[in-house]
């Protein structure tokens, strides 16, 4: 269980759903172990957070555990979906610990957001990534053009194939390199809403080495934190992934952080 | 009661089924992996056919669940009045009062299809 994850599902305003894909990783694997190493390192972290004056046991987070996966992407993603549509319908916010970044197509599919804001090193706009269209290397591509997302903002994004930056030059995407990030205010509609989802590399290496494709010059934690801080009172749903085991828990930790800083930021934004 | 038992796993898109003791109808079914450990799970998500409710169940795909046998009748538009119309069956010649759903646009003589089950009436 994620710590301070304590509520019961029936009254829970936060849902955690573990989703340990593994099978499109296409540098290092290990993002199957994603999830319970972000809840392990998320043991050290005080319950009180003092910007927010809130207690993390307070919140109603539940911890529904990890939905097994397998290894096909469309019918795990589609089953995946299933769960936290059940979260929404419950009127809580889904929160999905990857994982590969395949699983946010469920996460998109569940709360049917307009605009998908997304910190990555890279793109994600392939159509297919070694012939596989379901690749980790597509899902920002995906969310756009088959879930029904009116825009994406990928924040920290810093390579790309040709096709990636022309599909990233589209009046639908909006691509925020990592010197702008820290100047970067969200501007969304009253009425819109937005999906937020984290992957891990957007960080640099230097921050959070276990990660399947590390990509140098990327932003600091305290620039994803800010991030995660703006976003998150507008957001509603919410992932962290491309956490694998490759590291002695910076990774996971930054995660787990960033998970919480989520739902600290939510909470006190909707109260 | 007009229903019947049927495994979960003879369920399908388009079919009905009970929830929450309400007769509805699937949008959507998918199916999990069991891995080693475990009997394979499927998930329903269905609306409800006369409030309209989204509902879902998440069981084993060999779990018994209440199929609702939901009548599909023909009948023909009598009179129409604000919201609601007024029926008579083809078959038996009764006549009743239902709802116009609000996407259609009656008039006196068409002829329409409805769902029954248990008293409820439904225009398809």
């Amino acid at each position: 269980m994620f710590p301070g994850a304590t509520a019961d599902r029936e009254v829970a305003d936060y849902v955690l759903l573990g989703a340990p894909l593994d099978i499109s990783t296409s540098f290092e694997p290990g993002t199957r172990f994603g999830p319970n190493r972000i809840r392990r390192f998320a043991g050290s972290f005080d319950d009180y957070d003092r910007r927010t004056d809130q207690f993390f046991t307070d919140l109603r987070v539940h911890d529904a555990g990890d939905v097994r996966a397998w290894d096909d992407a469309p019918e795990y993603v589609e089953w995946l979906a299933g769960s936290v549509r059940d979260a929404v319908w419950d009127d809580a916010v889904p929160v999905v610990i990857g994982g590969e970044h395949t699983v946010t197509a469920a996460g998109v599919t569940g709360v049917d957001p307009d605009v998908f804001v997304c910190l990555d090193a890279h793109l994600d706009l392939r159509r297919a990534y070694d012939g596989n269209e379901w690749s980790h290397a597509t899902v920002t591509r995906r969310v756009l053009d088959e879930l029904g997302v009116d825009e994406a903002v990928i924040l920290g994004a810093r390579t790309g194939s040709p096709d990636e930056w022309e599909r990233a030059a589209a009046d639908d995407v909006t691509v925020v390199e990592p010197e702008a990030v820290p100047d970067w205010e969200p501007a969304f509609d009253g009425d819109q809403s937005v999906y937020l989802s984290v992957d891990i590399d957007a960080a640099d290496p230097a921050f959070a080495p276990g990660t399947g494709t590390t990509e140098p010059f990327g932003l600091t934690s305290r620039e994803m934190r800010d991030v995660v801080r703006a976003v998150a009172p507008h957001a509603d749903g919410f992932d962290v992934v491309e956490v694998n085991d490759r590291d002695d828990g910076q990774a996971a930790s930054l995660a787990a952080k960033l998970l919480r800083e989520f739902v600290f930021a939510h909470a006190a934004g909707r109260s | 009661m007009a229903k019947e038992q049927k495994q979960v796993r003879e369920l399908q898109e388009g079919s009905y089924v009970m929830m929450e003791e309400k007769p509805c109808k699937i949008n959507a079914y998918s199916t999990a992996k069991p891995g080693k450990h475990g009997s394979a799970k499927a998930r329903v998500e269905a609306r409800g056919v006369f409030d309209s409710k989204k509902r879902s169940l998440s069981q084993p795909v060999d779990a018994k669940v209440w199929v609702p046998i939901i009548e599909r009748k023909q009948g023909q538009v009598v009179s129409v009045t604000g919201e609601d119309a007024q029926i008579m069956d083809l078959e038996t010649y009764q006549t009743f009062t239902m709802r116009i759903p609000d996407e259609e646009d009656l008039n006196p003589e068409d002829e329409i299809e409805y769902l029954e089950y248990e008293g409820q009436r439904k225009i398809v």
